[in-house]
């Protein structure tokens, strides 16, 4: 069985047919009008899905990709190895959280349509086939899988026109950003004749001639500037703030998480096996010091401008920008120490999905409807009021401002650890320089919660009671204090992802 | 011994007997409190001199077996007690006080009995276990006869804060123990770590209670203030990871595994002549910086004054008696075991900084303050000036008489703040020129008042004398302050002059003169709370002043250890510029070295694979 194509494939096919199941479900459903909405049922079946897809991944891990007969028959359009795995695990973490939040969410916002729950599993689907995608076509396929489905669920508010404007304006730059990519591929295709990713990296480095060259540079630039719009580099971060913002919360979580996650994954990818070669890796011919200015103002003007909102949530979106530019810091060491580099990566972007889905579903959990913790003022003396959900916000606040012993200051630590390891002493003091600029505007968060008292008049967040929320946001949390105070074995499964990608 | 409990009942029955008014609890505690300390000076005394040398001999035998979770139950047990108490109702006062009080009891008593063991050279205590190895990071905690008092000041001091704090603070108990709680666990384990991620993470765990204590229970600036010290020290401490980094990286290419381990980075020596700018400077300061910040040494002091008069009473206390000395804990620990060769050069420059802007223009400052919660924010700039001088000089006497003079400002600032706090709850102000002749209205806070005083300017006779007195003489001799020495020990003392101009002339003008002010006149005299937070406090300044051998004796050995590491160090290792070296075995003592991590022989292909592929995989 174990030579099984399916075999080899069944992350995917779990999370596919589970997605499948559930939409057959909700469409042959009869609810009787007091009844629950659907959310009540899809959440958690949508959860299971996801969870299934992560235990299967865990399986073919224990397994070993390389003892798996059939991945050779979906090569190289779906390469099956241990940083797919690692990252199947990451995406169906960060979808599953989400579905659990928007069980919660969806009801008390008089939101709850079905649809919700299958855009969520294609889109995470998608998602891992962009993790493992081994050639263009499939990469483009995950891609628009992904991204499909995220832009319906952006603009789920359908009668706010908030969401709407964050749907078309996601739409709008993500095909931008598609075409771009599409357009760097196709000029890769044409220098090299092939659409394997590493056929192409091979064909680059057997040389190729100046002309040749200039072309492909040009691909290079708009494949890395599609690729930064996907993870909301700046200054490719414009759309970031007001679709997150305008988003439903799970949705946001989910784009802050899974779709980055998958964005750096197929950054990952295409840079280490198409542009691995030694010129296209130099200082002075490839891509390290572009992705290193991106790294600098990723992080240092998503930072100061995540400090000058009166918005949490766009506080947050603002900070899932600097974040990237914390892992673009990883990508250029990548040059000099591939493993450790990537390790950090894969850990940072672990540590993140648990921090940031955490904090968003805290975000969640401290709004009811038309009660919505949107500014600070409306988390104004919280931690009096509600401690439990002051203490979870903050202790995820925390752990993305980097303070140990949480899982956001581990996978810093190992991001300036690769990167001070691979020489860039520079990059790795302004990364925690700003690092220090984050923590005012998380510990602002904490300032309201606990040392303001809401203004006379002032409209007041209100809790929400959910257990699909309380359920996510334990999950985040006991993933947030494991990964912070025992790394080792997320660790070494990280690091050993990693050397799967050489 | 049995001389000491008898008179151990009669200091009690004398303390029972001072209160005038007291209840009978009152004068209960105070005896009690009185009879104890007379205990512990018997317990410290040295037994007679001729079976010293025989107890020394028995206890370098014994020290291996000195227990070794004791240090792990002084982390665990505060930390355990703060994350208890999430679980407790919050509406049981009562319940909430008394479990943090059992907390500090325990962790108080388990420090007292750190001071059983005779502290002769090397780490005691130790306790090794591996945390996460695919990094080299440990968990590795021991305790020297630096660390112990340091210590031992934590367990001390940070009862007596909370217990102020329960007098004045009415909201939100629950949150304050934990706070109280959270922070004495995490300051106990910054002074043991011996592993840098352990130390780091302690460092930075310390911030957030002490961010929720001046933010929440603080005054009128309170927000800003909290933020400045979180901002300013984690500013400080970031690039403190960089260099740990960059320290760690240099580890593994000289020696082939990881670790964060402080022994094992000792023996690391940076690139660099002292003198330029090299890796070795740079984290020099990286490290120094952090330290410097939270010392606070100029231009670095800005966020004390505010963190000191926004603060509460409690959290003044704990910041001004314990926090300020993890920055001069960490120069002498860190700054000065990792980069001795750049403090070795810095020294005499440092020397004349701290001289001119802490210990001169902090007193300076602390004259010109009309708050009086400010003018000892600033004298505890000017206070740990002498601190720092002590360490730069780097002479046996001056070590000792730094590590002496952290505690005795922890003592007698932490005594201060709760007198300011005294008469901040009965009046809502600390204005200088609110008060005046309060002596006749409130004679048993005067008396306090002024005994604190002097222990703070250092009148022979109490604690502060002893400390000063060394440093000043440790820096008249150093061989670190070059020709320096003489002038800046002449340029301290006159900082000696100003503390006690600026302290007396502030007592002066509170407690002397006309009763002018009407709203003072119905101030009610110092309550037996308020007495019995301070005893404490008022018996150790006389104890340090009368008996401090009692403390030199066991700090003896670590100083004379970390001295002559330093000085040794500085010697043998002759400065390369272009790449890093290690420490050739030998200049490091075996005792010191006990527990450094050894290169792991098992299997090191794996390790090696685990951590770093080889270089430029991907490429060629």
């Amino acid at each position: 069985m174990s030579d099984s194509v399916f075999f080899a494939i069944a992350p995917l096919l779990v999370v596919s047919l589970g997605g499948l199941l559930l939409m057959m479900t909700e469409v042959f459903a009869t609810r009787r009008a007091d009844a629950d909405g659907p959310s009540s049922d899809l959440a958690m079946g949508t959860f299971i899905t996801m969870l299934a897809g992560a235990i299967t991944a865990f399986a073919l891990w224990l397994v070993g990709p390389d003892n798996l007969a059939g991945a050779k028959a979906v090569a190289p359009y779906l390469l099956v190895d241990r940083f797919t795995l690692f990252f199947d695990m990451v995406l169906c973490l960060g979808g599953g959280i989400a579905a659990l939040l928007a069980g919660g969410y969806l009801p008390e916002h008089k939101l709850d349509r079905g649809e919700f729950y299958p855009l969520l599993i294609f889109s995470t689907a998608g998602a891992m086939v962009l993790a493992s995608a081994g050639d263009l076509l499939s990469l483009f396929i995950g891609l628009e899988t992904m991204s499909l489905g995220v832009y319906a669920m952006v603009g789920f508010r359908r009668g706010s026109m908030r969401s709407t404007e964050a749907a078309i304006k996601y739409f709008l730059l993500g095909s931008f950003a598609a075409a771009l990519l599409m357009y760097g591929g196709a000029l890769l295709y044409g220098v090299t004749g092939k659409t394997a990713l590493a056929g192409i990296g091979a064909a680059i480095r057997a040389g190729v001639s100046s002309t040749d060259w200039g072309i492909l540079l040009l691909s290079m630039v708009l494949i890395l500037a599609g690729l930064a719009f996907k993870v909301s580099a700046v200054p490719f971060h414009m759309w970031t703030p007001d679709a997150y913002e305008g988003a439903p919360t799970p949705a946001t979580s989910f784009m802050a998480v899974a779709v980055k996650s998958a964005a750096f994954a197929m950054m990952l990818r295409v840079l280490i096996s198409v542009f691995g070669d030694p010129l296209s890796t130099s200082w002075g011919t490839g891509w390290p010091p572009v992705v290193a200015l991106l790294a600098v103002l990723t992080m240092t003007v998503a930072n100061l401008v995540a400090g000058r909102q009166s918005s949490v949530k766009r506080m947050l979106a603002y900070s899932s920008v600097a974040h990237a530019g914390y892992v673009l810091v990883g990508v250029v060491a990548l040059v000099e120490e591939p493993g450790t580099a990537q390790g950090s990566i894969m850990f940072y972007l672990l540590s993140y999905t648990v921090s940031t889905a955490g904090a968003f579903g805290a975000l969640i959990l401290c709004g009811s409807r038309g009660k919505e913790a949107v500014s600070y003022e409306d988390l104004a003396g919280l931690g009096k009021r509600h401690p439990a959900v002051a203490l979870i916000f903050s202790f995820f606040l925390l752990s993305l401002a980097g303070m140990p012993p949480t899982a956001g200051f581990f996978g810093k630590l190992y991001i300036v650890s690769s990167s001070i390891g691979a020489g860039l002493h520079t990059l790795a003091v302004l990364l925690v320089l700003n690092s220090v600029l984050a923590a005012y505007y998380y510990l602002r968060v904490m300032e309201y919660m606990y040392m303001r008292e809401p203004a006379a008049g002032a409209p007041i967040a209100v809790p929400m009671r959910s257990g699909y929320v309380r359920a996510a946001l334990a999950i985040c949390a006991v993933a947030v204090l494991v990964l912070g105070l025992w790394p080792t074995s997320s660790l070494s499964m990280a690091i050993d992802a990693a050397l799967a990608l050489r | 011994m049995s001389s000491f409990a008898v008179l151990a009942i009669a200091a009690g029955l004398i303390a029972a007997a001072v209160p005038t008014r007291g209840s009978r609890t009152h004068r209960l505690s105070l005896a009690a409190i009185t009879a104890f300390v007379v205990l512990a000076i018997g317990w410290l005394w040295p037994e007679g001199a001729a079976t010293a040398p025989a107890a020394a001999k028995e206890a370098v035998e014994g020290a291996d077996t000195s227990p070794s979770i004791l240090l792990n139950l002084l982390i665990g047990v505060p930390i355990g007690g703060a994350i208890a108490l999430l679980f407790l109702p919050r509406q049981m006062l009562s319940l909430v006080r008394g479990f943090t009080y059992a907390i500090f009891a325990v962790t108080f008593l388990l420090s007292l009995w750190l001071l059983s063991v005779p502290m002769t050279d090397g780490w005691h205590f130790q306790y090794i276990a591996d945390w996460i190895p695919i990094a080299g990071i440990r968990y590795h905690v021991a305790l020297d006869g630096i660390s112990l008092w340091l210590v031992v000041l934590t367990t001390f001091t940070t009862p007596i804060a909370a217990f102020a704090s329960f007098g004045s603070i009415d909201k939100r108990i629950k949150e304050l123990c934990i706070a109280f709680l959270m922070l004495q666990g995490a300051m106990i384990g910054t002074f043991l770590a011996l592993d840098l991620f352990l130390f780091y993470v302690f460092w930075e765990l310390m911030l957030i209670p002490m961010f929720l204590l001046i933010g929440i229970w603080g005054g009128a600036e309170r927000r800003m203030a909290a933020m400045k010290f979180f901002i300013y020290t984690m500013a400080g401490s970031v690039l403190m990871l960089a260099a740990i980094l960059y320290l760690v990286w240099t580890h593994h290419e000289l020696n082939g595994f990881w670790t964060f381990d402080y022994l094992a980075l000792c023996q690391v020596v940076l690139p660099g002549v002292p003198g330029t700018i090299s890796p070795q400077a740079l984290c020099f300061w990286a490290f120094t910086l952090a330290f410097f910040i939270k010392v606070p040494v100029f231009p670095l002091h800005t966020w004390l004054p505010d963190a000191h008069v926004q603060a509460p009473t409690g959290g003044s206390v704990v910041l001004a008696a314990v926090m300020l000395k993890m920055g001069t804990y960490g120069y002498l620990r860190f700054s000065m075991g990792l980069f001795p060769a750049q403090a070795a050069h810095a020294a005499a420059t440092l020397a004349g900084l701290v001289i001119m802007f802490g210990i001169i223009w902090g007193a300076l400052c602390a004259w010109k303050q009309s708050d009086v919660k400010r003018l000892v924010a600033y004298s505890s700039v000017a206070h740990l000036g002498f601190v720092m001088l002590g360490l730069f000089g780097a002479t046996t006497s001056g070590i000792k008489g730094a590590v002496l003079q952290m505690i005795n400002h922890g003592i007698a600032t932490g005594a201060l703040f709760l007198l300011v706090g005294v008469i901040y709850d009965r009046r809502h102000t600390r204005e200088v020129s609110e008060f005046g002749g309060l002596a006749k209205v409130m004679p048993v806070y005067a008396t306090l008042f002024v005994i604190v005083t002097m222990a703070s300017i250092g009148v022979p006779g109490t604690n502060g004398f002893i400390g000063e007195f060394m440093v000043i003489a440790g820096t008249f001799v150093s061989e670190r302050l070059n020709q320096f020495g003489p002038i800046q020990a002449v340029a301290a003392a006159f900082g000696v002059i100003l503390a006690a101009v600026y302290m007396l002339g502030v007592v002066q003008k509170m407690f002397f003169g006309p009763l002018s002010n009407p709203k003072n006149k119905t101030l009610k005299d110092i309550s037996p709370r308020e007495t019995l937070a301070l005893a404490p406090l008022i018996l150790v300044i006389f104890l340090i002043g009368w008996f401090p051998q009692l403390m030199l004796d066991r700090m003896d050995a670590a100083v004379q250890t970390t001295r002559l590491r330093f000085v040794n160090t500085v010697l043998e290792v002759s400065p390369n510029p272009k790449a890093a070296q290690a420490v050739p075995p030998g200049v490091f003592s075996e005792s010191f070295l006990k527990g450094a991590p050894k290169k792991p022989s098992a299997d090191p292909k794996k390790k090696k694979v685990a951590m770093r592929p080889t270089k430029r995989g991907g490429a060629k």
